[in-house]
């Protein structure tokens, strides 16, 4: 059996390489594609807790967690496809009209 | 030696997960990106058949891999975004990124190392999809339903929010559905990139 | 730990080999089927030149595929685009394994011999998740070759499998509900037997004879049409339209490959509609006995049933000409989901009813 804090640790390096992408990179699907790759981070911890703990809760946040991330994705690229068409750039940096 | 199985194909997948999530981050083409976040998702599809949960991988690769993966996909490819260069992020920006989010990993895994627990309980883990439907319709049945206004919700937005309407922020009352919307931009930034 | 069960690797490293065989072989007859297919339906003589009634024209062209330049185009993206055709077949490949093709039967030294490779309990999942993986060598395709006729094919298949894969799921999912379980193995069994309709006509079980599942069945079956790319849905290539679509800039090898992971991807949807409406290897009025003899006859009804709705895709494909791309887009989203939705809603009203 492989131990959960091996599942665990991984999942940390995923989130990580997530937040890194997001801190550093401008192109808005990208940082949106790390985002997703966050919340999988985040759905591997809930699987490994439970399969430690033996509680199907776990695997049931996961499951609102897909469906979250499936109406994230559709609303987030509706957003930049509608970005895309006013400004012709998906590059985050240019999305300032309500910066202050 | 059949006890070594499962440890060496956590090995490959986790390395398979990680080249692929830090291919994300580093290559500069959207298209390229996108398909490695797919490699990055079945390689944990693999992580939750050895975590004894195969109802879900099976729903990862379905909705991550299958679904959302496709709709980024289209949605880079309709927008022709590969042509972009994307315009290089400030060094100091990165060189902070970089070290606080290796900071903040380095942190993650040293507590998870510190306090990990490493005694499984006996017995197998039941999680077949008879065992988690039955959980979901009795303990969860409110935010499963919730869930389910919330993607509804999600649909509403997303076509209002897709709508080629100039600078209105509501759409005029038409008749355009999501198909012959979606024609469009494509042959628009086609005439852009020549 | 214990060791390896010889025995067992062997039989499914029998079955593996019989199932291959069967598959890599679909592709060569299905080319000649389809071709004289044609011929038939457009009233010519079609391929009748290399062995009798043209039979070896699939090799020929097998040949002729081989002996060709496998050219790359300068600005394509050459990993994906030499991955891109291995990426289309490996779903049509792998799917195929947890479809039972056959009546277990009990071997001679008292071991239960089951024809299907891997019984899993989640066997229908495991087939739309490996499935849906198969969009992605097409818009690998598409998108490598680096030509605009390829990219818009890649699109398309994007956006069409994103469509049909949802009704095709929920058209399942009736069939699933008659059988109380997401295992191939659970679904064919429980259509064994027959039943008597209105008390008057005496009917195999099959799901398609239920009074409750012919929408279910009609959905499902379009969407497989749309799933396989197979024309009236063929949008990816439309070859009226977008030269070849996605396999435009592809030749000799890696252009077959896509060739055969078109058919292989038929042949699995085609056993899969058969499993799941079709009663799978039950041979209709007769209860197969659990030995040899009762496991051939069931792999031949099997074969039979797919062989039909194998020629029904070909029937399909050169008599109703190719929609127009709203259409397509509309009758997944505002037809097929719909329909899909009712006849779960009828099927649970059926089963809480006891009808079923």
């Amino acid at each position: 059996m492989i131990p959960t804090h091996w599942f665990l640790i991984l999942s940390a390096i995923l989130f990580t390489i997530g937040v890194c992408g997001v801190l550093t990179r401008k192109n808005g699907i990208t940082i949106f594609m790390c985002i997703e790759l966050m919340v999988n981070a985040v759905n591997l911890t809930f699987v490994a807790y439970a399969r430690q703990f033996h509680q199907v809760h776990g695997l049931l946040f996961v499951f609102f967690v897909m469906a979250i991330a499936a109406a994230e994705a559709a609303v987030g690229l509706a957003i930049f496809i509608s970005l895309f068409h006013q400004r012709h750039t998906i590059d985050v940096d240019e999305a300032n009209l309500m910066r202050w | 030696m059949a006890q070594f199985v499962p440890f060496a194909v956590f090995f490959f997948f986790a390395a398979v997960a990680v080249i692929f999530a830090a291919a994300v981050v580093l290559h500069r083409n959207p298209v390229v990106g996108a398909l490695s976040l797919v490699a990055s998702f079945f390689a944990l599809a693999v992580m939750y058949v050895l975590l004894e949960a195969p109802f879900l991988a099976a729903l990862q690769v379905i909705v991550y891999a299958g679904a959302i993966m496709v709709l980024f996909l289209f949605v880079i490819m309709l927008l022709n975004l590969q042509h972009q260069e994307e315009p290089r992020t400030r060094p100091v920006q990165q060189f902070l990124g970089y070290t606080s989010s290796a900071a903040f990993g380095l942190a993650l895994i040293y507590y998870l190392a510190k306090f990990g627990v490493t005694q499984l309980p006996d017995g197998p883990f039941v999680s077949d999809a008879r065992t988690v439907g039955i959980k979901m319709f009795e303990s969860y049945i409110f935010p499963f339903e919730m869930v389910s206004i919330l993607l509804l919700a999600a649909i509403v937005g997303a076509l209002l929010l897709s709508g080629r309407t100039g600078t209105s922020v509501l759409p005029a009352p038409s008749t355009a559905t999501l198909d012959d919307q979606d024609t469009r931009p494509a042959l628009h930034s086609e005439v852009e990139s020549r | 730990m214990h060791g390896i069960d010889w025995v067992d690797a062997g039989l499914s490293a029998l079955k593996i080999a019989i199932v291959l065989g069967a598959m890599l072989n679909v592709t060569p007859i299905m080319v000649w089927v389809e071709r004289r297919g044609s011929a038939l339906i457009q009233d010519r003589p079609g391929p009748n030149r290399v062995g009798p009634f043209g039979l070896f024209q699939s090799f020929a062209d097998a040949l002729k595929f081989v002996l060709k330049e496998d050219m790359l185009p300068e600005k394509a993206n050459k990993v994906l685009y030499t991955i891109a055709p291995m990426f289309g077949l490996i779903p049509a490949l792998t799917t195929i394994a947890v479809v039972p093709w056959g009546r277990p039967f009990t071997l001679p030294g008292g071991r239960l011999f089951e024809p299907i490779i891997a019984n899993v309990n989640i066997g229908i999942l495991l087939i739309f998740a490996l499935a849906s993986m198969g969009v992605y060598g097409i818009v690998m395709a598409g998108w490598a070759s680096a030509n605009k006729y390829s990219l818009f094919g890649g699109i398309r298949a994007s956006a069409q499998m994103i469509s049909y894969e949802l009704a095709l799921t929920l058209a399942a999912v009736s069939a699933l509900m008659v059988a109380g379980s997401l295992s191939l193995t659970d679904v064919v069994w429980r259509q064994t037997g027959s039943f008597v309709l209105f008390n008057v006509i005496k009917l195999p079980a099959w799901n398609i004879f239920s009074p409750a599942m012919w929408m279910a069945f009609i959905v499902f079956f379009v969407s497989g049409f749309a799933e396989t790319n197979r024309l009236p849905f063929d949008f990816a290539e439309a070859e009226a339209e977008l030269v070849a679509g996605y396999h435009t800039e592809y030749s000799s090898m890696k252009f077959a490959l896509f060739f055969m992971s078109e058919y292989m991807a038929m042949a699995t949807m085609s056993a899969l509609v058969a499993t799941l409406f079709f009663g799978g290897w039950d041979i209709p009025w007769y209860n197969e006995p659990a030995t040899w003899v009762g496991f051939a006859l069931s792999v031949l009804s099997f074969v039979a049933k797919v062989a039909a709705i194998l020629f029904v895709f070909v029937w399909v494909r050169w008599t109703i000409p190719r929609l127009k791309y709203d259409l397509l887009m509309k009758l997944g989203w505002k037809v097929f989901l719909p329909m899909a939705v009712i006849n779960i809603v009828i099927v649970a009203w059926f089963i809480a009813r006891g009808w079923i």
